[in-house]
């Protein structure tokens, strides 16, 4: 018998991408191999091809914000089967993959009483060029800032586990993770700020293995893993930054640079045990123990050299030019264990207690060499090499314990209810290095304590298609650690819904409230943030389906704060006011599918916008009862009140050949 | 005639086990082995003819046919009476959601040959033999619908329990409210989503959780629903209520990582660190700190309009003793230039290299 040949795709046009093409054919592979693992043909469902891209306005705050950009793209495949020969049930879902900016792979296969392999890829285009954050030269009309970045996220996580024994299921697993591309940056050197080209190479990886056990009243799991990290980062002046953001002078002299180059890398490895196991005591007694460790290890290394004219108050010197060496170690030592306790009064009431605690320890060192070339005093006088080595040093120790109770009856005919406290402990020590140029004082290092009281409760409720739901949460503290901490925070949220018609409609309305508050003394912490949300959905007819949202929230927010430049205390307000409205419909008129939907929201306050989306999309049968062309319109216009530097309107139209079987 | 049996099927080794494969290869032995006896005994019959003349020509004759047609013709026993049927149909005769049944996971090892065995649907539904034999009385099979369903149906095998999730005892189980069957759809499920779950979740999740729809309606967002993050990336549905997963900062049930950490380092793996110099907000707090994650009409998806507020509002040194409220920087907020705290504490995340973050 002839064998059956798999035959792979002719390689795709060169203008996706190397990097496209090599995952697109992939994916065709493992399609096709997947398909040979059935002995039957499995069904399959694919949606691909080509966007385009029409764009008006601000090409910066659009790939900031949305990032469709033209291109290939296979914007679902689903193969799915229960049948097979190396594997009795597989499925392989790709979302989005292609010109993205993001996709996702997603295969979940097995054979029962032998083993389930998954693999989840993930892969982001990273774009961020804003007008006006990082701009000082915003009134200047220059965009965009000096912080952009357009970098590639690639994710991949892989398990598999072995289920041929019953009381023991070993695994293994692995993580990838790089991030990396080019972007911008700035660097504060000498009494001004340069921008610099950044090249960014971040790599991460995990191996971890473990194994889930089942013993009767005991069941849990031990896995252990170890992360490591490998950060590459280059930066140099870019062109034209030789003058600095600053154009006036120091002390009569001109600040600039003739060339800034810096070469940074740390790397760093991190092992880590997480445990947990429960023990069924009796029928309605369940203990329930978890314990993290990690253990992070970090090494840096930075060359740097700069050349130009410069000042620095710290050695009070005008100086020509810098190289800086800079070597540092990190750790992060973490482990969090807890005992919980769940006993069941009857099948429908139980009752919760939870202990656990915390304890997390940062320690940093870092030995910085600097040389200062050709450097003279503020006089013109002394001219030398200066060189300074500080040894510099801090420790951050945290510890956390939280006690809780809870209780809940479910199932009591149409209701439900919850309510539950808990006391968490906090207590922080931190310890600042002296050779810092700040104030030495209670005001940074020192032992920091807070207790946070909680008290929660919820209810539920649902009859014949009526619902409601209400939940309550208030928490106090006696002291905050960050000044922007709480000491009492209200949070309510009411729902009620109903679903009606034979569940053909269904409507809702949620309010949300928090009001997180310190009204101390040089404080005067007050916030208040609502959302009140309208939403139904109906079928009026087999091949109608109808919606419409409403939503309005407003946040605000007020804080003292004092002036750095004067001392003068003033107060922080923020305020948010933003409504939405959408609606949709989808109808079908065989062998066409139809859906359109609006959105518009407006928000007000400090960062007034508007933001408009129109989406229509139709899915045709015509070609043939497995064939379909699909057609996508997309619109978002995004206007600012001012500036307008942000301003764009972004049409997206796809064209999508649909095959299934 | 060649009755030497020419099978595409035999030789492939496909179809042999067939049961009328097997009653056709046994006939056609049969006949084969008559017509090669008939060759003998013609031959013998031939031999003895040519002794005895033709007298027993008509009785060979006869014998022959008789031997070689008994098999052939051969009078067949009458049919026995035809049983009353015992087993039901296939469901998937009636019912078009078993016919699609073949891909949802729960049919995993009652597939064969494309078609879904009945062992499929009666672990749920129940044994359909009477409600098929009764031309589909729908009060002899069993529905599951709502808590009452969920109860006696999915949580009889997926009734999990570890030190996160408790799908008994988690805030979507279990109640009139929602339960399993509010989420998973088990034959209407979105073709796309994976877990059987009745929409995308972004839709599903929004229904009730309208904070969610800042996903759709803000401009800076994590992007759900378009490839690579969903509403589980971060959320573990299943969770405990209020349950405690990290810090009293984190109390929603979210899906750590592998070594126990906030989902967001999950992606952002480069802020983990550790870093020599850590930003206090993140070390003694998390993202949240400073970050709004479930969307934000401000840049970097900040709880501020701008970079300076988020920052002043704790390096404020009003003479409390909290961390932050140092260093005193003699910055002048009226300058643009020192507006964008940024522009110069570049690692804002926590820096290797300098104690300033500056670089």
């Amino acid at each position: 018998m002839k064998r059956e040949e798999v035959v792979l795709p002719a390689p795709l046009p060169s203008n996706l991408g190397p990097r496209t093409s090599n995952l697109l054919g992939a994916i065709t592979v493992l399609v096709l191999s997947a398909t040979t693992l059935a002995a039957q043909t499995p069904p399959f469902d694919i949606e691909a091809g080509f966007r385009f891209l029409d764009l008006k306005g601000s090409g910066d705050m659009y790939r900031t914000q949305i990032n469709e950009r033209s291109g290939f793209l296979i914007r679902s495949l689903t193969l799915a089967g229960n049948e097979g020969t190396f594997a009795d049930f597989y499925r392989v879902d790709v979302s989005d993959l292609g010109v993205g900016p993001s996709g996702s792979l997603r295969v979940d296969l097995g054979k029962s009483n032998l083993y389930r392999f998954t693999l989840a890829y993930r892969q982001t285009n990273a774009f961020s060029a804003l007008p006006a954050f990082a701009n000082p030269l915003l009134d200047q009309g220059i965009v965009p800032g000096q912080h952009t970045y357009d970098r590639e996220r690639r994710m991949i996580d892989a398990d598999l586990e072995f289920d041929k024994w019953s009381t023991i299921t070993p695994f293994i697993g692995f993580s990838w993770n790089k991030y990396s591309g080019p972007g911008t940056s700035t660097y504060t050197l000498g009494g001004d700020e340069f921008l610099l080209n950044s090249s960014l190479a971040n790599r991460d990886a995990e191996i971890r293995a473990g194994a889930s056990f089942n013993f009767s009243k005991f069941s849990g799991q031990l896995t252990e893993g170890w992360q490591t990290f490998r950060d590459h980062e280059t930066l140099n002046l870019a062109p034209g930054a030789g003058t600095g953001n600053s154009s006036g002078t120091i002390l009569g002299t001109p600040i600039s640079a003739s060339g800034i180059s810096r070469d940074d890398h740390a790397s760093g490895h991190t092992p880590y045990t997480n445990a947990y196991v429960t023990s069924q005591i009796t029928n309605r007694v369940r203990l329930i123990g978890d314990y993290v460790r990690l253990s992070a290890n970090s090494d840096s290394n930075e060359d740097e050299n700069a050349a130009g004219s410069f000042v620095s108050f710290a050695i009070s010197r005008l100086f020509a030019g810098l190289t800086d060496q800079i070597s540092g170690d990190a750790h992060n030592n973490t482990w969090r264990g807890g005992l919980r306790a769940e006993i069941g009064l009857t099948d429908k009431i139980d009752l919760f207690a939870d202990a656990r605690r915390e304890h997390r320890s940062l320690e940093g060192a870092a030995l910085i060499n600097d040389l200062f070339l050709q450097s003279v005093n503020f006089g013109g006088l002394d001219p030398r090499d200066v060189q300074t080595v500080i040894n510099a040093h801090n420790s951050l120790e945290r510890d956390e314990d939280v006690v809780s109770l809870s209780g809940s009856a479910r199932s009591l005919g149409p209701f439900a209810v919850r309510a539950g406290a808990s006391i968490s402990d906090q207590d922080v020590t931190v310890t600042p290095d002296l050779a810092e140029i700040v104030v030495p004082g209670a005001s940074q290092g020192g032992r920091f304590t807070r207790r946070v009281t909680s008290l929660d409760a919820s209810g539920t409720w649902s009859h014949s298609g009526y619902s409601a739901e209400a939940w309550w949460r208030h928490d106090s503290a006696d002291d905050p650690i960050l000044r922007t901490d709480f000491l009492t925070r209200d949070r309510y949220r009411l729902r009620g819904g109903w679903n009606g018609l034979g569940n053909r409609i269904r409507l809702g309305v949620t309010a949300e409230e928090s009001t997180p508050k310190n009204d101390r003394t040089g404080f005067d912490y007050s916030a208040k943030i609502r959302q009140l949300t309208a939403d139904a959905e109906g079928a009026p007819a087999q091949i109608v389906r109808l919606r419409l949202s409403i939503s309005r929230f407003r946040t605000d927010t007020s804080i003292l704060y004092r002036h750095p430049e004067t001392f003068a205390t003033d107060t922080s307000i923020d305020i948010e006011s933003g409504n939405s409205a959408e609606g949709g419909i989808a109808f079908t008129l065989t062998p066409v599918s139809f859906d359109a939907s609006v959105l518009r929201f407006t928000n007000s306050g400090s960062n007034p916008f508007t933001l408009e989306r129109i989406a229509l999309r139709a899915i045709s049968r015509l070609i043939h009862e497995h064939y379909g062309l699909t057609a996508e319109w997309n619109r978002d216009t995004y206007n600012e009140a001012s500036p307008s530097y942000g301003d764009f309107r972004g049409d997206r139209i796809g064209i999508y050949l649909h095959y299934s079987r | 005639m060649n009755f030497e049996f020419r099978s595409s099927k035999l030789e492939r080794g496909k179809g042999a086990s067939s049961p009328f494969f097997v009653l056709r290869s046994n006939f056609v032995r049969r006949a084969s082995l008559a017509l090669a006896k008939r060759k003998e005994n013609e031959e013998g019959v031939s031999a003895g003819l040519r002794r005895h003349g033709d007298r027993l020509k008509p009785v060979r004759t006869l014998f022959v046919l008789l031997c070689f047609a008994t098999p052939l013709f051969a009078q067949q026993p009458p049919p026995a009476p035809a049983a009353a049927p015992t087993e039901p149909p296939p469901c998937s005769t009636c019912h078009e959601e078993a016919k699609q049944f073949i891909t949802n996971p729960h049919a995993r090892g009652a597939v064969t040959k494309g078609e879904v065995s009945n062992d499929a649907c009666t672990p749920c539904h129940g044994d359909g033999t009477e409600h098929a034999l009764s031309g589909g009385d729908k009060s002899k099979i069993t529905v599951p619908r709502g808590v009452k369903g969920a109860n006696e149906t999915c949580l009889l095998c997926h009734d999990t329990t570890t030190n996160r999730i408790s799908r008994k005892n988690g805030m979507h189980a279990n109640s009139a409210a929602v339960n399993c069957l509010t989420c998973h759809s088990i034959h209407h499920s979105d073709p796309h989503q994976a877990h059987l779950v009745a929409r995308p979740q972004l839709d599903l999740c929004g229904m009730c959780h309208t904070q969610s729809a800042s996903f759709r309606n803000k401009p800076y967002r994590h992007r759900l629903d378009h490839g690579g993050m969903e509403c589980s990336s971060c959320h573990e549905p299943h969770g405990r209520p209020g349950a405690t997963v990290r810090s009293i900062a984190m109390i929603d049930p979210l899906q750590l990582t592998s070594a126990g950490e906030a989902p967001c380092l999950g992606c952002h793996t480069e802020k983990r660190g550790p870093f020599v110099f850590p930003h206090g907000a993140n070390a003694i707090g998390d993202c949240t700190a400073c970050h709004e994650v479930h969307g934000s009409v401000n840049p970097k998806q900040l709880k501020r309009a701008t970079v300076w507020q988020v920052c002043i509002e704790c390096h404020s040194p009003i003479a409390n003793d909290t961390i932050g409220s140092q260093p005193p920087s003699f910055h002048n907020l009226n300058d643009p230039r020192y507006r964008n705290c940024t522009t110069c504490h570049v690692a804002i995340h926590g820096s290797n290299r300098d104690p300033q973050l500056l670089k």
